[in-house]
C-alpha cells in the first residue's frame, strides 16, 4: 500500500488505545504521532536508509541516447549465468534512464520462466508521475531475447517495468534443487517489515512506557498485514525465516481504490474512536448509522455515477497505457 | 437581490485584475477593502452588509479560479498553488498553456459545483457534529499533518554509484535541504508570532511578507535568471478530459479542498498534497484539475462554512476580516453565501478563457524574463506599499528560505514550517516555552 495508507492506519491503531485518545484530550500528541510514524517506518527504513547501503555486483546502466535492449537481456542472463555457476547469490541493479527535469525513458523487462528467456523492451518517455508523453515511443521498438540454461523461479511478477527514480533490484540464488530463485527487490520487505523488528520497536519504545510499545507494534503489525494483501509478501520472523512469505495477490500496492477506501475507512474509524470516548455526547448515532452515511452511500453513488459516465463515454475507462509486445 | 448580485458581479471583475496581478493576495485586498469599510463606519457612513459580504464572496471565489493564470503562465504561484506550477508549467513548455489553465479552471468549476450543490446543502447538518467530535484533538491531527510531510519526501539522487555513504549522503541532500527549510521557516514563524515586526495598524499583513518571500518570489527569481523561452502557444477548441476524469478530480480534489478549508492551519496546498497521495491518481490532467477544485474548495469553502447555521466556523483570513465586520446568525446570509459563490464562479469560468488568451498573447509580445522581472517588482512595490521596509526586510529573509527547495529540488510545501511549527507548538501548550528559550518574550 501507498505510505499515507501506512501513515493513516498507524494514527488509526492509536485511537483504538483509550489512553491515547485521553492523552490527546489533555493536549499529549506523542502516542497519535508515534502510531503515524511507526505506521510508515518500515517503508521509511527501507526507502530513505537501507537500499542506499545495499550491495549490487551488476549494475546495467542503459545508454539513453543508443538504446539497446539486448545489452539489458545479455546482462540479465549474464548475471544468472554467474549465479548458477558460482553458487553464489548475484544482486543486479537495472538503472532508469532519466532524460530531464520530469521526464524518463520507461523500459520493461520480463524474465519468463516458461520460455526460460529474459526479454526486453524500450517503451515511451514518462513523466514522474509515470504517465506516458504522447508521441515519445520509438520508432523501431526491437525485443532484446536471451535465452537462460537454468529454471527459472519467481517469487513476483514476471514483467518489470523501470521508469521513474530509482531502478528495481534482483537477487539470483541457486537452489538445492538446481533452480534460480528471483527475490525482486531484495532490499525491501525484508527485516524491517518483520514481526520480530516490530517487537524490539515496541521494547524500545516501551522504555518510555508500556502503551506507547502497545501503540508502535500495533501499527507495525498493521503495516505488515496491509502489505500482506499485495504480491511481494514479507519475511515475517527474520532471523527464523530467511525468505518473504508470498503475499495474498489480492491488490497492488499502487492501486488506487484499495488505497483510497483504506484511507476513507481509518478516517472513519478515527472519527468513531474519538466521538466514543466522549462521556455525554450531545450527538447520537450509531457505528452502522455512521458507516451507511459516510462511507457506504457515498461510495455506492461514486460507483454509480463513474459507471454512467464511463457508460456515456464509450464504456471504457481512461488508462494510461502503452502498447508492449515483450 | 439586484444590489447583491450587483456586487458579487463587482467583486468578481476586481478580482479578475486582481488575479492576474502575481503574487498578490485576495487576503490583502480584503484586509484593506475592510480598512475601507471601518473608515466609513468611522465618518458616520455605513455599508449594508447584503451588500459587502457578496462583494467579498465574488472577491474570493473570483480570485480562486482565476488566480491559475498567473500561477500557471506568467510562474507566479501563491501557496496554494505550486502543486499546479509544475505539470501546468509543463504545458506552457510545449505550447499547451491555454489547454493547462482551462483544464485547471475546468476544475475549479467543479469545485464551484461541490460547494454549492454538494457540500453546501449538508454542511449545516453534518459538520457541527464533525467539528464537535474534532476540536479537542485538532493539535495532535496537525502535529500528524507536519509528521507526514517531513516523513514523505521522496529522496531524488543516491540512485547511481556503488552502495554506501555517498550514495546515501546525495539521497539526503533534498531531504536535508527538506528538513532544514521546515525548521527555518519555523522559526521564522515564531519570530512573526511573538515578536510581530509589521506595526499594529498592519497586523492583519503580518504574515504576507514572508508568505510572497517563501512562494512567490522564488520562482519569479529563477524565472528570471533562467531566461525561459516560451514557445509558440496553441488554443485549443475541447480539453482533452471526460466526465470520468472530473468526477475523480472532484472526489480527490473536494476532499483536499475540505480538510484545508475545515481543519485549522491546513492550507491548500496540504489539502492538495494529503488528497493527491489518498487518492493515487497518476493522471496529469486528473492532477491539475483536482488541484483546481482544492484551491477553489479551500478558499471559498472556508469562507462558506463561515455561514453555514450551526457551524459559524471561522478559518482562514478571508472568514477573519469579514468576522470582524459582521456576525451571520440566519438561514438567509448562507443562502446569500451560496448564491453569490455559484454566481461569481459562473462568471469568473466563463471570463478565464478571455483572460487566459489575453495573457498569453501578452506573453507572445513581452518577453517572458521581462514578464517576471515585471512581476518581481509589483510583488516587491506590493509589500513595500502595505508593510513598509520592516516588511521588506522580511520578505527578503522569507526569500533565502524559499530558495532552498528551489535550489535543492526538495518540496516547497516545506516553508509552510512558518505557520505548521509555530502554531502546533502553541496548539500544544509548548509555544511559549519554545519562545522563550529562543530569547523572544524579553
Amino acid at each position: 500500500m501507498k505510505g499515507i495508507a501506512h501513515f493513516i492506519s498507524g494514527v488509526t491503531v492509536a485511537s483504538f488505545c483509550p489512553w491515547a485518545v485521553e492523552a490527546a484530550q489533555n493536549g499529549n500528541p506523542a502516542f497519535f504521532i508515534l502510531g503515524a510514524v511507526a505506521g510508515i517506518l518500515p517503508d521509511t527504513i527501507d526507502f530513505k536508509f537501507y537500499r542506499f547501503f545495499y550491495h549490487h555486483e551488476v549494475s546495467v546502466e542503459p545508454n539513453p541516447s543508443q538504446l539497446d535492449p539486448q545489452l539489458i537481456a545479455d546482462a540479465v542472463a549474464a548475471a544468472i549465468a554467474e549465479a548458477v555457476a558460482t553458487g553464489c547469490p548475484v544482486c543486479v541493479k537495472l538503472a532508469t534512464i532519466r532524460i530531464g527535469a520530469d521526464n524518463w525513458r520507461q523500459y520493461r523487462v520480463k524474465i519468463d520462466p516458461d520460455a526460460g528467456e529474459v526479454r526486453v523492451q524500450f517503451g515511451p518517455v514518462v513523466s514522474t508521475g509515470q504517465v506516458p508523453q504522447p508521441g515519445t515511443l520509438p520508432a523501431t521498438r526491437p525485443v532484446g531475447l536471451a535465452k537462460l540454461s537454468v529454471p527459472i523461479l519467481q517469487s513476483y511478477e514476471p514483467i518489470y517495468t523501470i521508469d521513474i527514480f530509482d531502478g528495481p533490484s534482483f537477487k539470483f540464488t541457486r537452489n538445492e534443487a538446481g533452480q534460480v530463485e528471483i527475490d525482486f527487490l531484495p532490499w525491501h520487505r525484508n527485516w524491517s517489515h518483520s514481526l520480530t523488528f516490530g517487537l524490539l520497536l515496541a521494547g524500545l519504545t516501551s522504555l518510555w512506557t508500556w502503551q506507547a510499545g502497545v501503540v508502535v507494534f500495533g501499527a507495525h503489525v498493521l503495516h505488515v498485514i496491509e502489505d500482506q494483501m499485495g504480491h511481494m509478501g514479507t519475511n515475517l520472523l527474520p532471523p527464523f525465516t530467511k525468505k518473504r512469505m508470498p503475499g495474498l495477490k489480492i491488490m497492488h500496492s499502487g492501486d488506487a481504490f484499495p488505497n483510497f477506501g483504506c484511507v476513507w475507512l481509518c478516517c472513519l474509524l478515527i472519527f468513531w474512536n474519538l466521538y466514543a470516548a466522549i462521556p455525554e455526547p450531545l450527538y447520537h448515532f450509531s457505528f452502522i448509522r455512521l458507516m451507511l452515511y459516510t462511507m457506504i452511500i457515498p461510495f455506492s453513488v461514486f460507483g454509480v455515477v463513474r459507471w454512467l459516465l464511463v457508460r456515456a463515454d464509450k464504456g471504457h475507462p481512461e488508462t494510461l497505457s502503452t502498447e508492449w509486445n515483450i | 437581490m439586484i444590489s447583491a448580485m450587483a456586487a458579487v458581479l463587482a467583486g468578481t471583475v476586481l478580482a479578475c485584475f486582481l488575479a492576474i496581478l502575481p503574487g498578490l493576495h485576495i487576503y490583502n485586498v480584503m484586509g484593506l477593502a475592510a480598512l475601507f469599510l471601518y473608515s466609513l463606519h468611522g465618518g458616520g457612513l455605513a455599508a449594508m452588509p447584503e451588500v459587502y459580504i457578496p462583494f467579498m464572496l465574488g472577491l474570493v471565489t473570483g480570485w480562486s479560479v482565476l488566480n491559475t493564470i498567473p500561477s500557471v503562465l506568467l510562474g507566479a504561484p501563491d501557496e496554494s498553488a505550486i502543486f499546479t506550477v509544475l505539470p501546468g508549467q509543463k504545458y506552457l513548455m510545449i505550447g499547451r498553456g491555454y489547454e493547462g489553465t482551462m483544464m485547471i479552471g475546468a476544475g475549479s468549476l467543479a469545485g464551484v459545483f461541490m460547494l454549492v450543490f454538494l457540500i453546501g446543502p449538508f454542511a449545516p447538518k453534518f459538520l457541527p457534529v464533525v467539528r464537535y467530535v474534532f476540536n479537542p484533538h485538532m493539535h495532535w491531527i496537525l502535529w500528524v499533518v507536519i509528521a507526514f510531510i517531513l516523513m514523505t519526501e521522496w529522496p531524488k539522487g543516491g540512485n547511481r554509484g556503488p552502495a554506501g555513504w555517498s550514495k546515501f549522503f546525495d539521497a539526503w541532500s533534498t531531504l536535508g535541504a527538506g528538513l532544514l527549510t521546515f525548521f527555518l521557516s519555523g522559526l521564522l514563524g515564531f519570530l512573526l508570532l511573538y515578536r510581530p515586526l509589521v506595526s499594529v495598524d498592519d497586523a492583519f499583513q503580518n504574515i504576507m511578507p514572508a508568505f510572497v518571500g517563501l512562494f512567490a518570489i522564488p520562482w519569479c527569481l529563477i524565472n528570471a535568471i533562467s531566461g525561459t523561452e516560451v514557445p509558440k502557444q496553441y488554443v485549443c477548441d475541447t480539453l482533452n478530459i471526460n466526465g470520468d476524469l472530473l468526477l475523480r478530480s472532484s472526489i480527490a480534489g473536494g476532499i483536499g479542498g475540505g480538510f484545508a478549508a475545515f481543519f485549522p492551519v491546513i492550507t491548500g496546498g496540504i489539502g492538495g498534497l494529503l488528497a493527491g497521495h489518498a487518492t493515487a491518481q497518476r493522471d496529469e490532467r486528473i492532477f491539475m484539475m483536482s488541484q483546481g477544485v482544492s484551491k477553489v474548495v479551500y478558499y471559498t469553502g472556508a469562507l462558506m462554512l463561515f455561514f453555514a447555521p450551526g457551524l459559524f466556523l471561522t478559518r482562514g483570513g478571508g472568514a477573519l476580516i469579514i468576522k470582524g465586520l459582521y456576525t451571520p446568525h440566519t438561514w438567509g446570509d448562507y443562502y446569500l453565501a451560496l448564491g453569490s459563490i455559484a454566481l461569481s464562479g459562473a462568471v469568473s469560468f466563463l471570463l478565464m478563457s478571455p483572460l487566459t488568451k489575453w495573457t498569453l498573447k501578452l506573453i507572445k509580445v513581452v518577453d517572458y524574463r521581462h514578464i517576471s522581472i515585471f512581476s518581481l517588482g509589483i510583488i516587491i512595490a506590493l509589500v513595500f506599499v502595505i508593510t513598509g521596509w520592516v516588511g521588506l526586510f522580511i520578505m527578503t529573509v522569507a526569500t533565502g528560505i524559499g530558495l532552498i527547495p528551489v535550489l535543492f529540488g526538495s518540496r516547497r510545501l516545506n516553508c509552510l514550517g512558518v505557520l505548521l511549527l509555530p502554531i502546533a507548538c502553541n496548539m500544544s501548550g509548548v509555544g511559549e516555552p519554545i519562545a522563550a528559550f529562543l530569547g523572544l518574550l524579553k
